[in-house]
């Protein structure tokens, strides 16, 4: 029994732009792993990542009541970037940590329970006189 | 005819196969508390107490039995008065994944601790 093209009612469950991608019309694609070329590759995301943080933190200073929402806004900034570099199919948690600089010890880590043929991380960190930023994005393929 | 397909999912099975928010939070909490409960920050053990509470909180969750992937991430700050701030933003169906933070101090240090969980 196959589902006929979904057209109409669809507006009402996408409010945001975080449902389903695919739009209208959901076909089959019986793909269940990535193309080699549109796999999530660190190689291909860090200098997207890395360029955001050298864009946005060279010569800013930490401040405590600025510091809030430049961290929701390279968030924001990130995973649309990511979003706009292709990768199909992938959903992906985007992580921001920003501290200042004290002299205090810091340490951050993370695991994953995943498919390590279809999912990767990519993670870079800045650093000036004032504060330090740690910026990991994770990509999961959705099957 | 006009017709209206759902993309929700309620029945009975969907429901008890969502992101429940309190069972994960409770699950960070302990492994939170039986790894550094009642320890001072000390730099050479910090190591051992993120990797620690993340294996706790992934084997609890693997223990679930849920048709989910996990991202578990911890931090782990000593106290010295500087600030620090988290931000994260998510790309993913709403209906079906989640994501869990617990903030936990003590008096020597500040442990952020976020699960993440995706539907297959």
């Amino acid at each position: 029994m196959q589902d006929e093209p979904v057209a109409t009612e669809q507006p009402q469950q996408q409010q945001q732009q975080q449902q389903q991608k695919e739009g209208e019309e959901v076909a089959n694609t019986y793909v269940i792993r990535p193309n080699f070329e549109s796999k999530f590759r660190p190689l291909l995301a860090k200098p997207v990542i890395h360029e955001v943080l050298v864009e946005r933190l060279t010569d800013k200073a930490y401040d405590k009541e600025a510091t809030s929402g430049l961290c929701k806004e390279l968030t924001d900034e990130i995973k649309a970037r990511l979003r706009a570099n292709g990768f199909e199919r992938y959903k992906f948690v985007v992580q921001v940590a920003i501290g200042e600089q004290r002299g205090q010890g810091v340490k951050m880590a993370c695991r994953c329970l995943w498919d390590s043929d279809s999912d990767n991380y990519v993670q870079d960190i800045f650093m000036n006189d004032s504060l330090f930023c740690v910026a990991v994005a994770f990509g999961v393929f959705h099957y | 005819v006009s017709r209206r397909f759902q993309m929700e999912d309620n029945s009975p099975a969907a429901l008890q196969n969502s992101f429940n928010v309190e069972e994960v939070s409770q699950i960070i909490k302990e492994g939170i508390e039986s790894s550094i409960g009642t320890s001072q920050y000390q730099q050479n053990k910090v190591n051992q107490w993120t990797s620690a509470i993340i294996e706790h909180c992934l084997n609890h969750l693997t223990r679930l039995e849920k048709p989910f992937k996990y991202v578990v991430n911890c931090v782990i700050m000593q106290k010295n008065g500087a600030g620090l701030h988290t931000a994260s933003s998510c790309f993913w169906d709403s209906q079906t994944d989640g994501s869990c933070t617990i903030k936990w101090e003590s008096k020597t240090m500040h442990a952020i601790v976020n699960v993440f969980a995706l539907a297959i």
